[in-house]
């Protein structure tokens, strides 16, 4: 039996196709878009001669289209999305290839169980209290509108799994990381702050934040796609030692780069996002209501979180939270220096 | 009265339309979403608060009777879906291009004509400030005669559409006749029809291909720059479309027998360019200074247009959905004439059936990768009919 990867050129997918070779998986079909950039899947592969893996052109852009890619396929890792973009192309790239996927899936006389990767922006925590632990039984977001367009088409291709398990019975479980973080992906987390030009506006405080550094998170899909009982069980995916938002932002600076840094307490910033929203409803949208009450309190109100139903399955990070953070930092700092 | 209006399509445009046609209060409310992807009809639906939603256009136009249609399809579906709502009784507002040939876009005009229906077309640009303040200049005579006109309409395949049809060789984009051109440049020849009456002006046209080829698709075959001649009887224009020079530029020059114009649609501003009016090396001082004033006037017009919540990105698309919803409700002139729609459709017309004619032309082994010339009778800045070096 074959099992499918999409998103294998990704960020996170890199990193789960070298744990499933280094895992000794046998029979890996590694969906990539045509024409893409592969030089990181390509130097992972080139670690694992002779590799038991079969590369597919392709994409999710039809049923049909993603039929072909489910010939004796037993398991489906499923973690390509779109990551930005405005609404219509997140829910193209993110729920309408799920869809299709998920009919072909449902077209199938043995269905191959799948692993969803979703995100922790499915959960609505913005009409919680500060230091709510987020677990799985937290609610999902009652108001995916109020939300940015990623966690909204993130939720939509969670209810659309859900919807498919119910009706046509297909095996599957769901995992939601935290800040994916490591060496080829971005520096800074909205949950720490924001970018703003010549300066940075730390949000953040002493918030927890939700690290998942990526071999960890990869490790996780494979202990899931393991001992997961595949009846739409979802699990948190995070690193065991967590770190504040001020402890990563001053552990940055120290490594990677100074910044000018506007701190902005929690009452502040809600002060801010009233007078952001209030413009934008009064403008009728001249300019984006990037900051509401609604996602500051989502952001930056504060919670803590768990991890515990994961380590139930046997998950144990494979890299320390410090050594991940080194990793990256190290990464982010060669690359601005590169850039300079 | 207030309008019913749908939206078949829910892709990225929609949302301009719908934020445009909410800001209208009670002249016009959205009554529905249609896609044949109910999930994208309904992520429209959830963000913009329309009450329903459907994945079939008909069954749509039965329950909900809408007044307008806004179609905001891709461009191959348009004839088709346009002549159903007009059946069903609709108005219709179809996004740019019409349809995919002058042939299917005089099919459609004379349909919704027939049925005493209206048509408009979303050449947004149309209406933004600066082609306003272009057509008040001309109208006042401070042009006095148009002479020639330059529309220049830059493109960033870097931005996110320009990413997503390059990451797609499926993408429907690549089904259009004029690819990636045939979604764009009607924004920039739409700017000519005020300033060209002609009803069938000479085109000439050459189109080439920038970019180092990578994908080993149609993707490869991507024009990404064009050059195009226009004659009319007494007026000129050139058109440029590139997606390289840098920065991504958007303006038209109108030179008149009086005054020229320069219209900057990225910073909306429109000056005229300053002549020398006192002798020797004090007259060449004068005119920069002048220029600045010109600068500094628009830059202060943009501030109260800014003040007054009048600066929005969709400025030009809510202006031409506004005048269109008043020739409904009052019966007045359509914003755009169907005339001037369909010499717009015929030009593209002739510039895809140029650039076609060249690339079937072409010989393997002669022709360069980079170069495909359009008009093999005329050729243009010295490229020859294929033949060129690389």
């Amino acid at each position: 039996m074959k099992r499918l990867v999409t998103g294998s050129n990704g960020f996170l997918g890199v990193a789960l196709v070298e744990r499933l070779l280094a895992r000794k998986t046998p029979g890996l079909r590694l969906l990539v878009r045509p024409g893409s950039e592969r030089r990181r899947l390509d130097a992972v592969l080139a670690k694992y001669p002779g590799a038991d893996v079969e590369i597919v052109s392709g994409g999710l852009g039809s049923p049909q289209e993603a039929a072909r890619l489910l010939d004796d396929v037993g398991l489906v890792y499923h973690l390509a999305a779109a990551l930005s973009g405005q609404a219509a192309e997140m829910f193209l790239g993110t729920v309408v290839a799920s869809k299709n996927l998920l009919e072909a899936i449902a077209q199938k006389g043995t269905r191959p169980k799948v692993v969803l990767i979703s995100s922790f922006g499915v959960y609505g925590v913005a009409d919680l209290p500060r230091g709510h632990v987020v677990d799985e039984s937290t609610p999902l977001e009652p108001h995916p509108e109020r939300r940015d367009h990623y966690s909204h088409a993130k939720l939509r291709q969670e209810r659309l799994f859900d919807e498919y398990r119910q009706k046509h019975g297909i095996p599957m479980t769901i995992l939601r990381p935290g800040v994916i973080y490591g060496p080829g992906g971005g520096a800074m987390s909205a949950r720490v702050g924001l970018r703003l030009p010549g300066m940075f506006l730390f949000l953040g405080g002493k918030n927890l934040l939700p690290l998942s550094y990526v071999d960890n998170c990869a490790e996780a899909i494979c202990v899931a796609a393991e001992k997961a009982r595949f009846d739409g069980d979802a699990y948190n995916v995070l690193d065991d030692e967590l770190m504040t938002c001020d402890e990563y932002l001053r552990r940055y600076e120290r490594e990677v780069e100074r910044l000018r840094v506007l701190k902005m307490p929690f009452p502040i910033a809600m002060a801010l996002s009233a007078g952001v929203a209030f413009y934008h409803r009064y403008s009728q949208g001249q300019l984006p209501a990037i900051l509401t009450p609604y996602k500051t309190k989502t952001s930056w109100k504060g919670n803590r979180f768990t991890n515990a139903k994961l380590r139930g399955l046997g998950f144990a990070p494979i890299v320390p939270t410090d050594e991940g953070i080194a990793r990256t930092f190290s990464y982010l700092r060669d690359r601005a220096a590169g850039a300079a | 009265m207030t309008l019913k209006v749908a939206i078949v399509g829910c892709g990225k445009i929609a949302d301009g339309h719908v934020e445009e046609i909410q800001k209208l209060g009670s002249r016009a409310r959205v009554v529905a979403a249609c896609d044949r992807e109910l999930v994208m009809a309904e992520q429209l639906a959830v963000r913009y608060g329309i009450p329903t939603t459907y994945a079939d256009a008909s069954v749509m136009l039965a329950t909900e009777r809408p007044d307008v249609v806004h179609v905001t399809t891709p461009p191959g579906a348009h004839l088709f879906l346009a002549k159903q709502c007009v059946d069903a009784g609709a108005h219709v507002f179809v996004e740019k291009p019409l349809t995919l040939t002058y042939p299917e876009s005089r099919e459609l005009v004379e349909h919704v004509v027939a049925a005493k229906k209206k048509l408009t077309i979303g050449y947004s640009y149309h209406f933004e400030p600066p082609m306003n303040a272009l057509r008040d200049l001309l109208a006042r005579g401070e042009l006095g005669d148009p002479v020639h006109v330059e529309t220049f309409y830059g493109y960033n395949l870097d931005g996110a559409f320009g990413k997503a049809l390059l990451a797609d060789p499926n993408h429907w984009v690549h089904a259009l006749p004029g690819k990636l051109l045939h979604n764009t440049i009607d924004h920039a020849i739409a700017k000519l029809i005020d300033f060209i009456p002609d009803d069938h002006p000479e085109v000439r046209a050459f189109g080439s291909v920038r970019r180092d080829k990578r994908y080993g698709d149609a993707r490869d075959d991507l024009m990404d720059e064009l050059r195009v001649v226009v004659r009319g009887g007494r007026t000129t224009a050139y058109l440029t479309f590139s997606a390289h020079a840098r920065p991504v530029g958007h303006f038209a020059r109108v030179y008149g027998t009086k005054n020229t114009a320069h219209a900057d649609f990225n910073n909306r501003t429109v000056t005229l360019d300053i002549a020398p009016t006192i002798p020797s090396a004090v007259g060449r001082l004068v005119p920069a200074f002048q220029s600045a004033a010109a600068y500094l006037r628009e830059g202060t017009k943009n501030l109260g247009r800014f003040a007054d919540s009048k600066f929005h990105f969709f400025a030009g698309l809510g202006d031409l959905i506004s005048r269109f919803y008043a020739s409904i409700e009052t019966d007045a002139p359509l914003p755009i004439a169907p005339r001037d729609i369909l010499r717009v459709a015929r030009m593209m017309d002739e510039i895809f059936e140029q650039l076609g004619q060249h690339r079937r032309s072409e010989m393997p082994g002669r022709a360069s990768d980079h170069e495909r010339v359009a008009s093999p009778t005329a050729p243009l800045h010295g490229v020859d009919g294929g033949g060129g070096a690389s």
